[in-house]
């Protein structure tokens, strides 16, 4: 907080400034805002669910409900999908509960901002902790999607190797990456709300572009994909932990966590010098 | 506490732009400007923009209590949000120094799903403040609020009234060592006002420094000993509160059409003037000193009687008296050519305050309007100043105590007793 020996002044010009005291700030800030985002992710884990019966099976029954539907139709051999390496089901689930994941966390965020409405424009605290805590209501949702899996799993002995551990680590540059692009979403939302609808569609069609409801492809040039999109070596990766045990592409994983921990980096620096401009259009 | 200001504003300006897409394309303009470090566009104006505060410079010391007046869109809380830091400035720079309370819109920090308990320790970590800390003061929010029995309601089910009485608490009692509030006292009832005037009191007693937007010139006399007038972003008058309400006043009246008349009408009014009880012009007097009017005229025609009425107003009141010949059965003749007419207000028991005088002219059956005036000409009543527990509102009034006998001598036998 403000201390009265150390005077805070507000000046204009003051965020053109590249060098390292600015990142400096930013980690202080961040660890001074940890109560504020624990705070802010508690709230909306509560309210979410408050006026509903089914509450957190609302979690659930959508990836349920699809997952039924394309099991159904490849069974049936309406869509012709790939042999998957476990059975469908389960395969589809987990992939599904990981697309959700990071597709909820990359919308929560970018419409954090403009959800917040007054608090924006009327208050003055460190706003990236509102975008940072959006995260927290996919996780939980995330968690709540294991127990399904793991009955289906179970249900169709698959044996887990101890390497699943590992999965929380796999996927933090999923995180990252819904992080750093929430970051300049949210604030081109706070702008123009077209960015919140846009993303939504295309995110519909995105799921088909990772291998989420199929195996990931292996033959050139359809495997390019799995290159091109950084959330895929990242969606692969988790699978090779349940399926193998071991990553298959050890190399694109590392190279899309560390593009991942970099757009992170960068976004969170865009929206430091953009928020001061914006927060008008909350 | 130091004599050091709390609150230092130095040549401060901020720029808006009147046009959305403009702002859009402006405001992606300035953050390019910004990520690349390149000199910025803040030194000028460009197409569509204005200065919404304009090269302001004040200090608030330790213990002061300052009230910002000024017309809607005249900058008061654009300023504010620059001294909370919400936005930066475009120009100059501030300095604070203590921690900030902020109370810029109602309830602005609520989740409308949690109760009031859950929302206070939320606004308290959206302001900074440890839960240790919080739940020292939880009582005493809770209490001054008076939600003792609501505290568990979801705020959605609140009143605007209890919206309030949350809000404030929460901003008033975090221990900040600098106020800031923006016209939100206004929701309150009376008697909760006059609760967050004694808290501002007692604060601003500790060495709050604290800041105050409002257009209720009886809610700031309550508390600021200090005023700024803002118009079109400038600071107009910075300085002691009764001439900073002077000041506002003189820049609030509202200006009707004062050339109500037709070219065609035979008699118009040429100027309105006060003057001192020796003719001089004056334009300042003192509570009960007599205060004279003169008013010139032209006209194309002569004629042995007409209706002159006479309204003063002032800018919280409005019109609050009104005066005629037609009731004194004083005859006012009209001389082709033109000429003038005085009327002497009596040891006008006014107290401090900007007033502003009307004059509507008729002819002697009061059924042909001639001209108006309004505002004719306004003119200030300086001492004494206004204060809560002394004289206050409008007028003097001429008057004396008268003790009961039987009591007076109790209250001397007291002692003896």
């Amino acid at each position: 907080m403000i201390s009265a020996s150390r005077p805070t002044i507000y000046e204009a010009n003051s965020v053109r400034s590249n060098s390292w005291s600015v990142w400096k700030e930013l980690f202080a800030d961040l660890r001074n805002s940890r109560e504020l985002i624990w705070r802010l992710l508690v709230r909306d884990i509560s309210t979410r669910y408050r006026q509903s019966i089914l509450g957190y099976l609302w979690a659930i029954l959508p990836a349920i409900a699809t997952v039924a539907v394309f099991a159904f139709l490849t069974n049936t051999r309406t869509i012709p999908v790939g042999e998957t390496p476990i059975p469908y089901v389960p395969y589809a689930l987990w992939s599904l509960g990981v697309w959700q994941l990071f597709a909820g966390c990359l919308v929560n965020c970018t419409n954090s901002l403009v959800n917040a409405g007054p608090l924006v424009s009327k208050v003055k605290f460190p706003k990236e902790a509102l975008v940072i805590a959006a995260l927290g209501q996919p996780l939980v949702d995330f968690a709540i999607r294991l127990i399904p899996v793991g009955v289906v799993l179970h249900w169709y002995g698959v044996t887990l190797y101890w390497q699943s551990v590992l999965i929380p680590l796999v996927l933090m540059p999923a995180m990252f990456l819904a992080l750093g692009l929430g970051f300049m979403l949210s604030i081109a939302n706070l702008v123009l709300r077209d960015i919140g609808n846009a993303l939504a569609v295309i995110l519909t069609f995105a799921i088909f572009l990772a291998p989420v409801l199929y195996p990931p492809p292996v033959t050139w040039p359809s495997n390019l994909i799995n290159l091109l999109i950084p959330f895929n070596p990242i969606l692969i990766a988790s699978q090779d932990l349940i399926i193998r045990g071991a990553l298959s592409m050890p190399e694109t994983f590392l190279f899309s966590s560390l593009l991942s921990v970099l757009l992170l980096l960068l976004g969170w620096r865009l929206f430091r010098v953009a928020i001061p401009r914006v927060c008008a259009y909350a | 506490m130091s004599l050091d200001p709390l609150i230092t504003v130095e040549h401060v300006s901020k720029k808006y732009c009147r046009s959305l897409e403009r702002s859009m394309l402006y405001g992606m303009q300035d953050i390019v400007h910004d990520v690349f470090s390149l000199n910025g566009t803040n030194g000028y104006l460009r197409k569509n923009e204005f200065w919404a505060v304009d090269d302001v410079s004040f200090d608030v010391k330790a213990g002061e209590c300052v009230a910002v007046l000024g017309p809607n869109g005249a900058g008061k809380s654009t300023l504010l949000k620059i001294i909370s830091g919400i936005v930066p400035p475009d120009k100059g720079k501030i300095s604070l120094r203590g921690r900030v309370g902020a109370l810029i819109e109602l309830g602005a920090g609520f989740h409308p799903l949690l109760s009031g308990r859950e929302n206070i320790y939320i606004n308290g970590s959206i302001l900074g403040i440890k839960k240790k800390e919080i739940d020292l003061l939880f009582d005493e929010i809770v209490a001054f609020a008076e939600l003792e029995e609501s505290i568990n309601t979801p705020v959605k089910f609140y009143s605007s009234g209890m919206y309030l009485r949350l809000g404030f608490a929460i901003a008033a009692h975090l221990k900040p060592e600098i106020l800031l509030i923006d016209e939100v006292l206004a929701v309150g009832d009376v008697a909760f006002r006059l609760k967050c005037f004694n808290h501002v009191n007692s604060l601003a007693k500790r060495g709050v420094a604290i800041i105050l937007i409002s257009h209720n010139l009886n809610d700031v006399s309550r508390v600021c000993h200090r005023g700024l007038v803002l118009q079109k972003g400038k600071l107009l008058t910075a300085g002691h509160l009764a001439d900073s309400i002077l000041s506002y006043e003189s820049i609030s009246h509202p200006i009707l059409d004062s050339n109500m008349a037709s070219r065609s009408s035979p008699v118009r009014l040429k100027a309105v003037q006060t003057l001192g009880h020796q003719g001089q012009e004056k334009k300042a007097f003192h509570s009960g000193e007599d205060v004279v009017v003169e008013i010139s005229y032209d006209s194309h025609l002569t004629a042995g009687d007409s209706v002159f009425i006479i309204k003063l107003a002032s800018v919280e009141l409005g019109e609050f008296l009104s005066f005629t010949n037609r009731v004194m059965r004083q005859p006012i003749p009209i001389v082709e050519g033109g000429g003038s007419v005085r009327v002497r207000l009596r040891k006008l028991p006014l107290l401090a305050g900007n007033y502003s005088i009307q004059v509507h002219l008729y002819d002697a059956a009061a059924e042909t309007f001639w001209d108006r005036a309004v505002p004719a000409c306004t003119f200030d009543i300086l001492e004494p100043l206004p204060e809560v527990w002394g004289e206050f509102h409008l007028l003097r009034v001429d008057h004396e105590w008268i003790l009961d006998q039987g009591s007076v001598g109790s209250i001397e036998s007291r002692p003896e007793s």
